[in-house]
């Protein structure tokens, strides 16, 4: 007897809620570092992204990458009492862009949400096959 | 410890043994989700009742236990704990249909064995 360990749609599911949490906690990081002025090597903040994976070809679990970097420039506003001020009165801010993060964060809302509804319809799905059986 | 032969009472005993030991490994480790340096647990059952059925095809008999280990490749958090509310939440409804389908067989079987007594 062979045992299948091909994903089932529970743990594809888990895969996209894990996936979602995660995501989660880049936004949270990025909406808390909005005006973080230093990361301890002399740069502001810069924003996280999390990039996704399928995990294998096919029917696939998903996975986060890698935690990427966005490389745009920073914003500069004009603040000379600011202690991380350069010589000419420019302060560099982090490149967090609030709105963005905001619809960011309704996507993983709502994708955490399709994937919790998938558990469960697959559940019940389960279990109109286990009616059968009485 | 559970001897299995070819008797399907004898799996489906072995089976529920361990998705009650599973049971408590997931309840466990959402009791513990906060708990510093907590690693989860979790249950190996499946290749085992394969090892045993194996073993029962050519002795007539084999043993099967379900065993708890604790996962090597999870990812572990700031606190040292590895566990994911996400992952104990797919299993546990995994393990829940898994039980209701042992149960409703070994209630199917009864049933069988009911309405040939009736005869």
């Amino acid at each position: 007897m062979e045992i299948n360990n091909s994903y089932s749609p529970i743990d594809i599911a888990m895969s996209g809620l894990r996936a979602q949490d995660k995501n989660m906690k880049v936004i949270s990081s990025n909406i808390a570092n909005m005006r973080t002025t230093d990361n301890g090597k002399g740069e502001p903040y810069r924003r996280i992204e999390a990039k996704m994976r399928a995990a294998n070809e096919g029917i696939s679990c998903v996975e986060v990458d890698e935690l990427a970097e966005d490389m745009s420039s920073f914003k500069e506003i004009l603040d000379p009492g600011h202690p991380d001020a350069g010589p000419n009165g420019y302060v560099q801010m982090p490149n967090v862009n609030l709105p963005m993060e905001l619809i960011n964060m309704n996507t993983a809302k709502k994708l955490y949400q399709a994937n919790a509804a998938v558990m469960k319809r697959y559940q019940q799905m389960s279990e109109t096959t286990l009616e059968l059986l009485r | 410890m559970t001897k299995i032969t070819n008797n399907i009472f004898d799996s489906i005993e072995a089976a529920l043994k361990a998705e009650n030991l599973r049971q408590k490994a997931i309840a466990s480790n959402i009791a513990n989700l906060e708990t510093p340096r907590y690693r989860s647990i979790d249950v190996k059952f499946e290749d085992m009742l394969d090892k045993a059925m194996q073993q029962a095809d050519i002795d007539g008999t084999g043993d099967v236990e379900a065993e708890l280990y604790q996962p090597s490749m999870t990812e572990v958090k700031e606190n040292g704990n590895d566990v994911n509310l996400e992952v104990e939440i797919g299993k546990m409804v995994e393990n829940t249909l898994r039980h209701k389908a042992y149960v409703r067989i070994l209630n199917k079987k009864y049933q069988q064995m009911e309405l040939a007594a009736k005869i």
